[in-house]
């Protein structure tokens, strides 16, 4: 049996009394590209950020790599690198410098970090502009580039919040190459998206979220099969809005 | 891993275009104009026209032997000396329309002055303590350079304003002003590192929280040590600025420094706002700088003595001033102590509001 990377039993995260994240129970397997679809509110982010230690738990646990995130932060953060929806670069600082600052927080120095951060730019294919300000970077490559900051450190799990928003199509699908050679290379990945194909495309498994609750989880084909069309022709967008609803949801996250 | 941290802020920081030229123009421009509208105003405070002093010197003083060249000395800065070798001095004073009177005993001197005669008696203090600090030999040489003497009488520190130009004065308590401003070279960092979620991406790393204040303390220091530097060099060159005493000028400056961005990072933790963190920070230095003397025409004037010591700025602008024009300052100690007191306990409540800021938003 593989390797539970990250368990949440019964987490809660409740804001003014209202349960935003309601008694979670996920396991991801070592090895995964685990899916995290929702409509805006449903709880995604509050839940990347319990896992990240960012914001803690109202109730429950959660369990990273066997230990608790909280309580052991120094012994598991170094094996999670987060990519989060922002970018989360310096425009005034050239790429290198970039990925430079970011990997040090974890302890990388010298030669190896060095090394690290020439690795990680050929990783997103910005090595030829390595000396070149973020500032100046298109849309895509800064995207790509926030990503080069979050892997320098090898991390076991890779914790993706939207990166392919406001994209072009080759940078969307340059980047769902390399998390999917990432994911090939050992590293475990969990991919919130609010484009269906991509998720459909890149995670071997998809938990649907609203309201704080997971509401299915699956396979692609699993999650299909929930809805009474079920044939093949289904799409997980069609399957998202008949668990979810066609309501217009207005929460800010 | 801070260093790196370290090393990349500052580079931010350096790159930071306006926060640069509001650190090295802010002071230079300053300067140049108020040390050119209080220049006349600020004469008054250098000197005065010739006047007459009374004095006594007891037997088996040092001063015996070396009263004629003091005297001669006196002769060529405006002041007349007239021995009195009888009577109270107070009255002597009086009833000679004295602007002074100097007892030298052996192992002092002490100074009495007139209350008709206010700037001649700070004149005669400044005088006396130029001479007996040391600067007995170049006044001696100044008058005749085949003067020889070795005369070392003990110095009664005395309370006194020293004389000083509005260049001079201006152009020092200016940068000492700016050394608690530094805050400002921050501003386009943290304000990225709010904008971006960078801050966020901090904490899911494995900086405790006193080595995230140290990512932003130290980087900060040097651009505004780096600002202040050539700011200082560039005024020195430019209009002849006199800086007493280089090395520990440098220190009190890099205090000064070291404090005032203690106190922005405490400001700026606990309000967890830029917008906020300068407001504050710029009233209190205003405040600082009103008790301390950056808005006066002399920082010694009108005052109460409590609400001048209480501002750190007070300090640091006397003992430079001091250090300027009579190479030496009693104020050197108090700059040093006052401005590591200040660094150390914003730097802890610093660290704290950080740390609690951070459980808060979680």
């Amino acid at each position: 049996m593989e390797e539970i990377i990250l368990k949440t039993t019964g987490l809660i995260k409740k804001y003014n009394n209202k349960a935003v994240v309601d008694n979670l129970n996920i396991e991801i397997r070592r090895g995964e590209i685990f899916g995290l679809l929702g409509p805006n509110g449903a709880g995604k982010s509050t839940t990347m950020n319990m896992i990240c230690s960012l914001v803690r738990p109202t109730a429950g646990s959660i369990e990273l790599l066997g230990k608790n995130p909280w309580k052991q932060k120094k012994e598991v953060i170094h094996k999670i690198g987060y990519i989060p929806q922002e970018l989360a670069i310096h425009g005034k600082l050239k790429a290198w410098e970039n990925v430079e600052l970011f990997t040090s927080l974890y302890g990388i120095k010298g030669a190896k970090l060095k090394k690290s951060v020439e690795e990680s730019l050929e990783y997103v294919g910005l090595l030829e502009r390595k000396q070149e300000f973020a500032k100046n970077f298109s849309g895509g490559m800064k995207r790509r580039l926030n990503i080069a900051c979050a892997i320098g450190h090898h991390p076991e799990l890779l914790i993706f919040d939207e990166p392919t928003v406001g994209i072009d199509p080759q940078s969307r699908n340059f980047i769902l190459d390399k998390i999917k050679e990432s994911n090939r290379k050992g590293a475990t990945v969990i991919y919130t998206s609010h484009y269906m194909e991509e998720v459909e495309a890149v995670c071997t498994r998809i938990a649907i979220m609203d309201n704080g609750k997971i509401i299915a989880c699956g396979t692609s084909g699993e999650l299909k099969k929930l809805v009474s069309k079920g044939t093949e022709d289904t799409t997980l967008e069609e399957v998202f809005l008949t668990l979810t609803g066609k309501k217009l949801r207005d929460y800010a996250e | 891993m801070i260093r790196y941290l370290i090393k990349n802020n500052f580079k931010l920081m350096l790159r930071n275009t306006w926060g640069v030229v509001i650190m090295l123009l802010g002071p230079i421009l300053v300067i140049v104009v108020l040390s050119s509208a209080f220049e006349e105003l600020m004469k008054s405070y250098e000197g005065v026209d010739t006047f007459t002093v009374g004095y006594r010197l007891e037997n088996g003083s040092s001063m015996y032997d070396d009263m004629d060249v003091l005297k001669e000395a006196g002769d060529e800065t405006g002041i007349i000396f007239r021995e009195y070798p009888e009577g109270e001095p107070q009255d002597i004073i009086v009833n000679n329309e004295l602007a002074g009177f100097v007892e030298f005993t052996r192992e002092e001197y002490v100074v009495y002055k007139s209350a008709d005669y206010e700037i001649e008696g700070i004149t005669l203090e400044y005088f006396l303590s130029r001479v007996m600090s040391g600067g007995l030999n170049a006044a001696l040489m100044k008058i005749n350079p085949n003067t020889e003497t070795d005369v070392e009488l003990p110095v009664k520190k005395l309370e006194f304003m020293p004389a000083v130009n509005a260049v001079d004065y201006y152009g020092i308590i200016y940068i000492v002003y700016f050394c608690w401003c530094g805050m400002i070279c921050a501003t386009g960092v943290l304000s990225n590192e709010k904008k971006y979620g960078i801050e966020q991406k901090f904490r899911v790393s494995a900086l405790s929280d006193f080595q995230m204040y140290l990512s932003r303390f130290v980087p900060i220091v040097l651009t505004v040590a780096a600002g202040m530097g050539a700011a200082t060099g560039i005024t020195v060159l430019l209009y002849d600025i006199h800086w007493g005493s280089p090395l520990l000028s440098a220190v009190i400056v890099f205090m000064m420094i070291v404090a005032g961005t203690a106190l922005g990072m405490m400001v700026y933790n606990i309000s967890d706002n830029l917008v906020i963190t300068i407001i504050v920070l710029f009233t209190v230095v205003w405040f600082m700088g009103f008790f301390g003397g950056s808005f006066e025409t002399y920082m010694f004037s009108t005052m109460p003595d409590i609400t001048k010591q209480l501002s750190p700025i007070y300090h640091g602008n006397r003992a430079l001033v001091e250090l300027s024009c009579m190479g030496e300052s009693k104020y050197v100690s108090s700059a040093v102590l006052y401005s590591l007191a200040v660094t150390i306990v914003c730097s802890g409540i610093a660290v704290l509001a950080g740390s609690i800021r951070k459980r808060g938003k979680a």
